[in-house]
């Protein structure tokens, strides 16, 4: 593939976002960066530029114009916030991919907002009837992106959705920073996504991963 | 952001107001910038473009890099490489903005879903493709028969619109011809008159 994706990140100056936003101005793709605080995101575009003068980023003022022009929509937002953001991009994310990273935790990261017959990407993809909703690099944790080998070994992110060209798409992403993609299934998968990223977290917070932790499913 | 597309398709085929609302389900907007590409050499050509707003061209590169244009879209225009839209086989065009541009997409995937689920669409796609190749047909016999001050003045009866917008260079690629040989052929016409 050679024409340039256009990718829009929602929410570019968080944690997740950043280290998001950091590998993938390095891959063939050009990066349109939106936060709520401008000058975080213009800084932000100033790092990745000064580590990488040829990477295609830019800071947006508006979400709207961002994912209008993107073909691919990543959404680097916590779940709360996710409802506010899908009304303004409803009608350029038509029939565009959108990537939903988040996980809907509770405050103490001890468990789950959403009910167990649900996920915060199902939720989105009613927000977004007509986007390709895909499950992607919720399992992985910001510090990751930076490294996607630990241990000696490549992290997995697992992927869920429901259009079959879309999961090549986001797999082919991943990829490109790094990472193992492990395509899970359909969007119901989420939950489980979920589930395992909220674990991951808890296993960190108890054994002091130091937040340096991924998935990895090992085969013959 | 559809309000041309609509237009045009009502131009073909009138729809109803649900009508409208299920064909915006499978469609995509999409901004592009001056000078980038919709469509690269290569790439399979997943989507074919309705311009709202904006001008494209497509081209194609010969042996020692030099562009021949083989095909514009200025507002209410639909371009794609067709062959590798239809075929899903690697694109022998480029195609870029020569403009910013307002872009409504069809992706094969929404394509071949409304020509199975709606009629009304097909028959839209059927005289656009028959538009389409009148066209051509008209454009091919002009390139092929007609003296280089008639064919001129015919394309540019077939394209108004499109000369006056267009630099001159890229007509003359268009029509086949060096920007030099285009300018004389400008002059020998205005001293006609």
């Amino acid at each position: 593939m050679s024409t340039k994706q256009t990718i829009a990140i929602i929410g570019a100056t968080g944690n997740m976002g950043s280290g998001i936003a950091k590998s993938l101005s390095k891959t063939n793709n050009r990066l349109l960066l939106f936060a709520q605080h401008t000058d975080k995101v213009k800084s932000l575009v100033e790092d990745i530029k000064k580590g990488n003068p040829a990477a295609e980023v830019e800071a947006m003022e508006c979400p709207t114009n961002a994912s209008w022009e993107a073909d691919i929509i990543l959404l680097a937002l916590p779940y709360a916030a996710e409802k506010e953001i899908a009304a303004k991009i409803k009608e350029v994310a038509n029939q565009k991919i959108v990537i939903s990273i988040s996980n809907p935790l509770n405050e103490t990261y001890s468990g789950l907002v959403t009910s167990p017959d649900t996920s915060a990407a199902e939720h989105l993809q009613q927000l977004l009837p007509n986007s390709k909703v895909v499950k992607a690099f919720n399992t992985v944790f910001a510090a990751d992106f930076a490294n996607t080998i630990i241990d000696g070994k490549q992290i997995d992110t697992l992927i869920a959705g429901n259009d079959a060209q879309s999961l090549d798409t986001v797999s082919a992403l991943a990829k490109a920073i790094g990472l193992n993609p492990l395509v899970a299934g359909e969007l119901p998968w989420s939950r489980t996504l979920e589930n395992m990223a909220l674990l991951l977290i808890q296993l960190t917070m108890k054994y002091n991963y130091n937040w340096v932790a991924g998935w990895k499913v090992l085969h013959n | 952001m559809y309000d041309l597309f609509f237009r045009k398709f009502n131009e073909k085929v009138a729809l109803t107001a649900e009508e409208e609302a299920f064909v915006k389900q499978y469609l995509t907007p999409k901004k592009l910038r001056r000078k980038q590409y919709f469509l690269q050499e290569g790439d399979v050509c997943k989507s074919i473009c309705f311009v709202e707003k904006g001008a494209l061209r497509a081209y194609v590169l010969d042996e020692t890099g030099d562009e021949h244009i083989t095909a514009f879209a200025l507002e209410g225009w639909t371009l794609g490489d067709l062959y590798s839209f239809i075929k899903a086989e690697p694109a022998t065009w480029n195609i870029d903005a020569l403009e910013d541009c307002e872009l409504i997409l069809l992706s094969k995937q929404a394509h071949d879903e409304l020509l199975q689920t709606m009629p009304k669409y097909e028959t839209y796609i059927r005289l656009l493709m028959t538009d389409a190749y009148m066209a051509l047909q008209r454009r091919t016999t002009y390139m092929i028969s007609l003296p280089l001050e008639e064919r001129y003045l015919a394309f540019n009866q077939m394209y108004p619109t499109l000369f006056q917008r267009i630099p001159q260079h890229m007509i003359a690629s268009f029509m086949g011809l060096s920007a030099e040989t285009l300018s004389r052929v400008r002059s020998r016409i205005s001293n006609r008159k």
